[in-house]
């Protein structure tokens, strides 16, 4: 029913029943679209239906002539992407690497890609999704080809789908990252409009054989049922595990039990939902003078443990697109003016708790005013908080066990990172 | 340079295909051929190299392989004969202790779409089927349909067909989907798999991956469970996935829930309450496209359940840097969403998107506003004004636009909004909103002390004037505004009649005129019946939300595209002309129309012959247990909403009071193809309706009970 189609650079046609030439009609119908503001990512040609992603300067589109679910198109088109990033990540040096997923990146590994779009999808049909599975199938370099010939891949007949049986290291042990990104959408009036925590478990799993992990977490549904009350505990919501955590047992008495993918990988994801108070909160005062002058007012403070330091914080501020000759004054950190942006952004290398800065900008307007409307873009900000989370999530413990019975150490390192955190200004 | 020198690069690569010295080794056989996909894939015609590219194919190079039958599925269709070729290698790879080879050559067996080669297919086929290797039988289950899909005449064998069944048991997940798949595929006459209680339950128990579970999930929708405590099971089963945070698995698993779940709606309510986490989670998706994706479908959800998203209505502010397309369904949903406690809030953030820079956006806002103010219309119109000052010229024709859709539903608004229209006509550019201020001048004349100054500026300009619905607004509210204030406005009457009849050469306009100027010769009295006959209700209640639609209305759309192409059918509303001309509402009946491929249409003209003829077919009496206590006037206008033309009724405060309704259905599918349906409806209680197709009234009935229901509900 689908075939998806990387167009001009690669296409597949999975059924044949959508002609081939049909993803002619998608670039013109979406500049039409586009110039008519009714751009949508469903558009149609007939009985045929383009379900398109941008990724950089890509499309993606997937072709269908069925009623198709949609959710699961797009799905799978995101997953193509982070598939096709993951596996040239590991193809050897002299192929560039596709940290960016972009046209170059695409010809360059086309046969990759080729090879990829074969394994994931038959027929119209998904197929195996899991990228350290896909990378025993992919045989792109030349010096992998003895082993090809002779070694077949051990998860083809594997139980365990996810991880290859053997796997050896000299020193067992497993990184644990768990991070937090916070959204905060904040009025002109100051008041938080809306706001949430959305976390992640990542592992790096350096452990031989078929180990059996289990995390314990402060987590309240947990506590609840095992009639402990003992400290702070989080309420997680939304909680996607990766395929090698067992579901049922979650369901039941919330055990986080599992066979970990070798190498890196996310083992879960959750959102939390609560009111939290922005972090680092930003007051300004932006007055523009029509025809001679902006002045810019900025202020910063860092709501969070004085022994805390948010590194990095990156504070964007909007300018108008005419404006010109900035000047600026800050009490800590570096102002620049990106005009390519319309922002002035201001750097802070690192800005402890409970601290306050200050910024100044000027800007000179020319006497001739755009007749265009502006938008009110809103200010922007982005930090890193290292060993602290908002939520208060702690990992409690982490048990391995495997047969032959070695020992093995689990790291745990917490950090806390703006996600899409908004205060939207008067101007 | 894809396209430059493609002949050259051909013969280049052609040469170095066939040089002894490149094929001896290895690596620059490889990049040979290498460079014939990326000249294939950058749109050079190299299906010339054909027969160097089938010598290519027997290498031990997996690579090689790989890349070669890349090339052959896409050229093979073009040689068919020497395609023939080719099965010999793969026959034999089918072989190769190596299962990777193994079902790489399966695969490409099957890819190369040749009816010819089927014969030589099968047997590796049927052996693949048995192979100990999971990845070989995955691909050789899928063959099997990819066969069928390329001769779906052919009879596939029996054997073949129950072979897949037991496969169904396979251990591995994917083998079991792709089985599924091809079974489906094979099946299709028959109507597809036969799916049975144990399949089902062994379906269910062996839910896996994400892409395997929607299959399985929209498969089992053909199942019909035998009895209660079945279904219960069933349902209790799929409770973990219809709150699976992937969006794809809980949309076809509520999907499922529904059509499960048909006959029992407080089930079925139940599971859209217990979607509501998950479809939140979605709309927060980093994704744009399953973002915009689950908000097309809470706008189905709040169809049934208006108050589902009351309190989460934060969820749906609009971010910055988002897609017009998101920000217009999550307004779409906010005006759902609108209720005593948010209105503020709610109003605040909408106003804020009114200065959009997207224009479409900001219209969408205003309108959006506008509709919030059917039921909160002082705050509405408040703002509304507030926008007129900032003389944007798209903003003003949206607002003005928005005023006059409003005022048809509100008439208490309009003092409000006689006030605010004064001195916008200088920032009113285009012809829509140019067309709203017109009417809004004819129809309030009296209030707006400015309207004949305004109305001398259109005429002086009429010459010069393009759009044609302008001109037959400006001959309708020059008509009107005469017949209100005849002094001031007697004179550019004539002028605009003048010249509409002597000059214009567009014959509408032209007619129209000359059907104002004869009936000014029938004298006021008939004048002012033709213009001033129709105007809304003072009486007309609000409609607050809309009325709580049943499940069934939309379930078989839910989880498909159609929800999600449904919002561009709503944008139009914006260019239509007066509300007493074009269809009224358009909302409530496209949204029918989707679900039931079935809407109701307005047409003017009713030939008499036909109506005779039709009122002589069908009769069937249907009754509504919901007597609505209402004004008829106010009937009336809810019908309208829904496209329901009163063709004439008794004087109201008479009993039994009659009314005869007209209606004209549209099919979707078969677009020409209209049926009328008329109808008789009863004031004691009881409708008579005659109609031509059961179908359609079926729908037409469907239609009239909402409309009655909610006129009674509302009187309570």
């Amino acid at each position: 029913c689908r075939g998806p189609a990387i167009f001009v650079l690669i296409c597949r046609n999975y059924k044949g029943d959508v002609d081939m030439a049909e993803i002619d009609h998608f670039m013109p119908l979406l500049m039409q679209h586009e110039e008519e503001g009714l751009l949508c990512p469903v558009l149609s040609h007939g009985s045929v239906h383009f379900m398109w992603i941008k990724h950089s300067n890509l499309y993606l589109v997937a072709t269908t002539n069925k009623n198709a679910n949609a959710s699961l198109v797009y799905s799978f088109l995101y997953k193509l992407v982070e598939i096709v990033k993951i596996q040239s990540y590991t193809e050897p040096p002299q192929i560039r690497p596709m940290s960016i997923l972009e046209e170059e990146s695409i010809q360059d590994n086309f046969v990759v890609v080729y090879e990829l779009l074969d394994e994931l999808m038959d027929f119209g049909f998904p197929q195996t999704t899991d990228s350290k599975i896909l990378q025993e199938y992919i045989t792109q370099e030349g010096t992998k080809l003895e082993v090809a010939k002779s070694k077949v891949p051990t998860t083809v007949t594997n139980a365990v789908s996810w991880r290859s049986e053997g796997i050896k290291y000299k020193k067992n042990e497993v990184f644990i990252d768990v991070i937090e990104s916070i959204n905060v959408l904040v009025n002109a009036n100051g008041s938080v409009m809306s706001s949430d925590i959305v976390g992640s478990i990542k592992l790096k799993t350096m452990l031989s054989g078929m180990p059996e992990l289990r995390l314990g977490l402060n987590d309240r549904v947990l506590f609840a049922l095992t009639g402990r009350d003992k400290g702070k505990t989080v309420v997680m919501e939304d909680v996607k595990f990766h395929q090698c955590v067992r579901l049922s047992r979650f369901e039941s008495d919330r055990t986080i039990s599992f066979i970990p993918p070798d190498g890196e990988s996310e083992l879960m994801s959750y959102r939390i939902n609560t009111h939290v108070k922005p972090l680092i909160w930003i007051e300004s005062v932006i007055e523009k003078f029509s025809h001679s002058r902006v002045e810019i007012m900025v202020k910063a403070k860092g709501q969070f443990k004085k022994q805390s330091v948010a590194n990095n914080v990156e504070v964007r501020v909007p300018v108008p697109s005419d404006a010109d000759s900035p000047k600026f004054k800050t009490s800590t950190g570096n102002a620049k003016y990106v005009p390519e942006k319309n922002l002035v952004v201001w750097t802070i290398k690192s800005f402890p708790g409970g601290k306050e800065f200050l910024m100044r900008a000027h800007f000179g307007l020319p006497s001739v005013e755009k007749d265009e409307l502006e938008g009110k873009p809103p200010i922007t900000v982005k930090f890193e908080i290292p060993y602290f989370t908002v939520s208060g999530i702690q990992v409690r413990y982490m048990k391995i066990i495997e047969k032959s019975g070695y020992q093995a150490l689990p790291w745990v390192r917490y950090i806390t990172q703006s996600g899409d955190y908004q205060l939207r200004t008067n101007v | 340079m894809p396209y430059l020198g493609g002949e050259d690069t051909v013969r280049e690569l052609r040469r170095a295909l066939s040089n002894p010295n490149v094929q001896s080794d290895q690596l620059r056989y490889r990049n040979t051929i290498l460079k014939v996909i990326r000249a294939m894939s950058q749109g050079v015609d190299v299906s010339g190299l054909f027969s160097d590219m089938v010598k290519a194919c027997a290498t031990v190079d997996i690579v090689q392989k790989k890349l070669v039958y890349v090339f052959l599925c896409s050229y093979a269709a073009l040689n068919p004969e020497l395609s023939l070729l080719v099965i010999n290698t793969l026959r034999k790879d089918c072989q190769d202790p190596n299962p990777m080879v193994r079902s790489l050559a399966l695969r490409n067996m099957t890819n190369l779409r040749l009816p010819s080669l089927m014969e030589y297919v099968e047997q590796p086929l049927t052996a693949g089927l048995r192979d100990r290797a999971a990845c070989v039988r995955r691909v050789a289950v899928l063959g099997w349909a990819k066969l069928h899909n390329l001769q779906p005449n052919s009879e596939i064998d029996a054997a073949v067909v129950n072979e897949l069944y037991s496969l169904l048991r396979d251990p591995d997940p994917v083998v079991m989907v792709n089985c599924l798949r091809a079974l489906e595929e094979i099946l299709k006459e028959e109507g597809g798999i036969a799916i049975n209680k144990p399949i089902t339950h062994h379906l269910l128990n062996r839910l896996s991956d994400v892409w395997g579970q929607c299959e399985v999930l929209r498969i089992l929708q053909r199942y019909r469970p035998q009895s209660e405590d079945e279904l219960f099971d069933i349902l209790s089963l799929l409770d973990a996935s219809l709150v699976s945070p992937h969006p794809q698995v809980m949309a076809a698993t509520l999907s499922l829930f529904l059509s499960l779940c048909s006959g029992l709606p407080a089930v079925s309510l139940a599971a859209l309450e217990r979607v509501r986490g998950p479809l939140l989670a979605a709309c927060g998706s980093v994704s744009r496209e399953l973002r915009f994706t689950a908000l097309c479908h809470i706008q189905l959800l709040l169809r049934s359940l208006p108050g589902l998203m009351g309190a989460h209505y934060k969820r749906f502010f609009c971010g910055y840097a988002e897609p017009a397309y998101i920000k217009q369904r999550k307004m779409q949903v906010l005006v759902e969403l609108v209720n005593d406690d948010n209105v503020t809030m709610l109003l605040d953030e909408l106003k804020g998107y009114c200065t959009d820079v997207n224009t479409d956006t900001a219209q969408a806002a205003i309108s959006a506003i506008g509709r919030i103010g059917r039921s909160y219309s002082d705050r509405c119109l408040e703002i509304l004004t507030g926008l007129l000052a900032l003389k944007q010229e798209h903003i003003t024709s949206a607002v003005v636009q928005t005023m006059r859709d409003l005022v048809w539903v509100c008439p208490q608004c309009s003092d409000t909004v006689c006030l605010a229209l004064e001195g916008c006509e200088e920032t009113l550019q285009d012809s829509q909103g140019r067309q709203a201020l017109l009417w809004l001048l004819g129809v309030y004349g009296e209030q707006v002390s400015s309207a004949p100054y305004t109305l001398e500026v259109f005429i002086d300009g009429v010459r010069s004037e393009v759009s044609l619905g302008v001109k037959m607004e400006l001959l309708t509210t020059t008509m009107r505004l005469f017949l209100c204030r005849p002094a001031e406005t007697q004179d550019m009457l004539g002028r605009l009649l003048h010249y509409c009849i002597e000059e214009e050469p567009d014959m509408c306009v032209r007619d129209q005129a000359l059907l104002y100027y004869r009936l000014l010769h029938c004298g006021i009295e008939e004048t002012q019946k033709v213009l001033q006959g129709r105007r809304s209700d003072p009486s007309l209640g609000v409609l607050i939300g809309r009325p709580s639609e049943p499940i069934s209305q939309w379930a078989c759309s839910f989880n498909t595209l159609e929800p999600l192409r449904q919002g561009t059918v709503e944008t139009d509303s914006t260019s239509r002309g007066s509300p007493e001309h074009v269809t009224f509402e358009p909302k409530p009946n496209t949204d029918l129309s989707d679900t039931l491929n079935f809407s109701l249409t307005l047409l003017l003209f009713l030939g008499d012959e036909k109506m005779e003829e039709d009122y002589m077919c069908l009769e069937e009496q249907i009754q509504f247990p919901a007597i609505p206590h209402c004004s008829p006037q106010s009937l009336q206008a809810a019908m309208q909403l829904v496209n329901i033309q009163t063709l004439a009724f008794t004087p109201p405060h008479t009993l039994p009071w009659r009314v005869y309704l007209y209606t004209h259905t549209q099919h979707a599918g078969d677009s020409p193809h209209i049926t009328l349906i008329l109808g008789e409806l009863l004031y004691t209680g009881e409708a008579n309706q005659r109609a031509v197709l059961k179908k359609a009234l079926k729908g037409f009935l469907s239609i009239l009970t909402t409309v009655l229901h909610t006129l009674s509900s509302e009187r309570k």
